[in-house]
């Protein structure tokens, strides 16, 4: 009986750490950062840090479409870097002195979310063809990467481009709360989306067994397809708002953008192996990512030092994960 | 040496909220068959979880061959001589027969794997138990009656002296049954003891030498299997008094439902034709791999066929995917029900509406609402016993999850239903209740195909049999007709 209460105690921390581990992790981080530097807990430095990892976030969350079903998308930094470089094209084009007209800043938005759209729909379109194992989207999507990032390289050759523009509509989506504001509508949409749509809870089902999918009638290649549609449209999204917000493109705008969006998903406690998982927990996973990012930074740790930190952070979530599941497997057992 | 090869004295078992076993012995003698028989969840599976070292007891003690011993892991009861042939399948899909018998052991010479003879060892072996596959051939491309004869062998190959078979005939027909009892026979004779667990009582009785009977984590009688009738052994199982027969009363069949003509998936199954008429039950008898699920799969749209004509309710239809079956109201319940007929580890409301949220939607959004409440009239109208819809489909009993499947496709409002196997691995009571829900469906006015291994069922329970064999029609029989001699006959006709 005493070993039961052991393991009952244990499963109790895990399942505790499991819903509050995210909230709890980002106030010992800023607890932390705020003793050491004033400063962090600052309304100012808040602010930025939701600004800066409001791209991340957006990314994120097509990425966790992709996982609950059962999939990835490696393809999604170079769809940001294609992105990031039509609009500039567009955005320095159409600006009169240094205003962009706010026509433009809305026709970018869309152009932007349909180039993420149409790469997703080609992802979506093989792998759906395709119907094999859900592990194919992993080297379909990265094929899909190197081909896109090569598009980007074309349009641009290699060059840099900086912001011709000092004011409009446009600069506006990169400043103050626009971003996180871009950034949580889309995750509100989103989890509302997985949650109460026939298609939301589809992606469950598929996600956790194809073979169940199936044999329940559901369209298992119209909901590969179109999540794929929709992870692509976020990239696209996540594009636009970087380029606004950074005042500058080029061909890396999208460097790393898909490990990141995959580490905020699996810190969010969405299982890689699909079927679970939520937008609003892997909103709380890019905020993880953000807080203790930003405070390494502003505790002045080097830029080597924090790539541990960011592993180690990695292979936690991922064996509590794993802890988890076998807990859940005992109890089931029981 | 004691006459017991193995004795578990006093055993107790507590898990939070619930007593598993209560105070159980249970001796085994040396060269007998001791059949275990319970209802699910009666607690045979955690006592032999126990002697397995997947549990440790709270209270007793396990003696073998005389010996205390304790067992804390599964390693220790292999090397104790403990062998377990389960009802889930332990085999590497991609490996081949013969990896997959020796995969712990595989023969080395100069330090490489000498392939040739652990091929030429492994046909040997599979040959001598009378099993016909090859040893190169992968898991993947064999049956799923051959892989429970894999998993069989794969333990006969340790020569144990105590072998645990928890339900080995579940996926088997009545021929590779046979096989399997000559074998258990044969060990017998070498003075192997043998643990039988089956819902088959048929099978008790022709094997075994002592009956055990578990209810509620409880010895309820124990003795010479000889002593018991079969209706004894119902009755102490379940608690109460049961009929065994067939509730199926024949009945007037309506209009034509579903036509099919000359239905062909190349190599499968070749120019099956057949009706379905309104309230009635169509019944598919043949061996495994006759072709009944292939049929099944092409008409639900699950697999695509080559030829052929499917008339639903007098239009004709081709069918190309699941999706579209459904949306013409026909339903599949697969034969395996934990790997497509449910997610386990969803809760059970999920798993019922999966098969129609339009009808749980409120405007265009699912209102969770109206899930439970619809979910909720359809577990009681199937009396599916469970503290709560929100429980995990993984914590029900066998008997309990396929009532889950069977609301699942009361949810969908199909009016054909496609049952494979929908009575595999459950227990007597929750088999009768299937039964009867059956009839109830028909009444309604759904049509049923029911594809059954087990020869007494399909009979008992179609209006109409059609019998395949090697993926063609062999003929089909009305309820007279149809005799077990009738069937079989036809069944093994190709």
């Amino acid at each position: 009986m005493k070993s039961n209460a052991i393991v009952s105690n244990k499963k109790k921390a895990v399942g505790f750490l499991r819903e509050w581990g995210l909230i709890l992790a980002i106030i010992l981080i800023t607890i932390v950062a705020t003793i050491i530097r004033p400063a962090f807990l600052s309304w100012a430095n808040m602010l930025n840090i939701l600004r800066a990892y409001s791209t991340i976030g957006i990314a994120s969350f097509g990425m966790a479409y992709a996982v609950i079903g059962g999939g990835m998308d490696l393809s999604i930094g170079s769809t940001i870097s294609l992105t990031a470089v039509v609009t500039m094209l567009i955005v320095n084009g159409a600006t009169v002195g240094t205003v962009t007209p706010a026509s433009t800043a809305l026709l970018v938005l869309l152009v932007g979310i349909l180039i993420g759209a149409t790469i997703g729909a080609i992802n979506g379109a093989i792998i759906a063809a395709v119907n094999g194992k859900l592990a194919e989207s992993f080297i379909i999507t990265y094929a899909m990467q190197i081909v896109v990032g090569a598009v980007a390289q074309a349009i641009v050759k290699g060059h840099f481009q900086a912001a011709q523009y000092r004011a409009g509509l446009f600069k506006q989506f990169g400043i103050g709360f626009t971003p996180v504001i871009f950034m949580l509508t889309t995750a509100i949409i989103m989890q509302y989306v997985l949650v109460k749509t026939k298609y939301g809870r589809s992606l469950y089902f598929l996600g956790s067994s194809m073979g169940v999918a199936k044999m329940s009638g559901l369209k298992v290649k119209k909901i590969r397809f179109l999540t794929h549609v929709i992870c692509g449209m976020c990239a696209g999204l996540a594009g636009v708002i970087v380029v606004a917000r950074v005042g500058s493109a080029s061909v890396l705008q999208g460097q790393n953008y898909e490990l990141d969006a995959l580490v905020c998903v699996a810190i969010g406690g969405t299982s890689l192996d699909g079927g679970n998982g939520s937008i609003m927990r892997t909103l709380l996973g890019v905020m993880v990512i953000g807080f203790m990012m930003t405070a390494l930074n502003i505790l002045g740790v080097q830029s080597n030092a924090q790539l541990i930190v960011r592993g180690a952070i990695i292979v936690l979530a991922v064996a509590l994960d794993v802890l988890n599941k076998s807990m859940k497997l005992k109890e089931v057992a029981q | 040496m004691t006459d017991y090869i193995l004795e578990m004295h006093n055993i107790t078992k507590r898990f939070p909220g619930v007593v598993a076993l209560n105070d159980v012995s249970f001796k085994v003698k040396r060269g007998e068959i001791h059949a275990l028989v319970g209802e699910n969840g009666a607690g045979k599976s955690t006592l032999m979880k126990i002697l397995n070292g997947v549990y440790q007891a709270d209270e007793g003690k396990i003696v073998l061959n005389g010996k205390h011993t304790i067992i804390r892991n599964t390693t220790e009861a292999k090397a104790h001589g403990i062998g377990l042939v389960f009802q889930d399948l332990n085999l590497v899909n991609t490996l081949s027969v013969a990896e997959n018998l020796y995969i712990n052991r595989l023969a080395k010479r100069h330090g490489r794997i000498a392939w040739k003879t652990i091929f030429r060892e492994a046909q040997d072996f599979i040959d001598s138990l009378g099993f016909n596959f090859l040893a190169t051939e992968k898991i993947e491309h064999l049956s799923a009656a051959q892989k429970q004869l894999v998993e069989i062998a794969k333990v006969l190959a340790l020569e144990n002296e105590l072998i645990v078979m928890d339900e080995p005939t579940s996926s088997l027909t009545t021929t590779e049954s046979e096989i399997l009892f000559n074998i258990i026979k044969n060990l017998k004779q070498k003075g192997v003891s043998i643990i039988y667990i089956s819902h088959k009582l048929e099978e008790v009785f022709s094997l075994s030498d002592t009956t055990t009977i578990i209810r509620d984590g409880e010895v309820i009688d124990s003795g010479p299997t000889k002593t018991f009738s079969r209706d004894q052994i119902v009755e102490k199982m379940v608690g109460r008094s049961v009929t065994t027969e067939f509730p199926r009363k024949a009945c007037e069949s309506g209009e034509l439902v579903l036509k099919v003509d000359n239905i062909t998936r190349k190599g499968l199954v070749e120019d099956i034709s057949f009706e379905l008429h309104k309230g009635e039950i169509l019944g598919f008898a043949g061996l495994i791999g006759s072709g009944r699920t292939e049929v099944a799969e092409a008409i639900f749209g699950a697999e695509s066929y080559d030829s052929g004509v499917i008339n639903i309710r007098g239009k004709k239809v081709a069918i190309h995917s699941t999706h579209q079956a459904k949306q013409e109201g026909i339903g599949l319940l697969t034969e395996d029900r934990k790997e497509t007929g449910l997610v386990l580890a969803y809760n059970l409301i999920w798993n019922i509406s999966i098969t129609n949220i339009d009808k749980i939607k409120k405007k265009y959004f699912i209102s969770e609402k109206k899930e439970a409440q619809l979910a909720n009239e359809l577990s009681k109208e199937l009396n599916i016993k469970t503290p709560s819809l929100k429980q995990y489909a993984i914590n029900l009993s066998g008997g309990n999850q396929q009532k889950v499947v069977f609301a699942k496709w009361l949810f969908s409002d199909v009016d054909i239903l496609i049952l494979d196997e929908p009575t595999r691995g459950i227990d007597v009571g929750a088999k009768y209740e299937i039964y009867l829900l059956m009839n109830r469906l028909a009444e309604q006015g759904k049509s049923i195909i029911l594809i059954s291994s087990e020869l007494p069922e399909v009979i008992g329970m179609s209006d109409r049999l059609i019998v395949l064999s090697g993926g063609k029609k062999m003929g089909e029989l009305n309820r007279e007709e149809a005799t077990p001699e009738a069937v079989m006959s036809l069944a093994v006709s190709n």
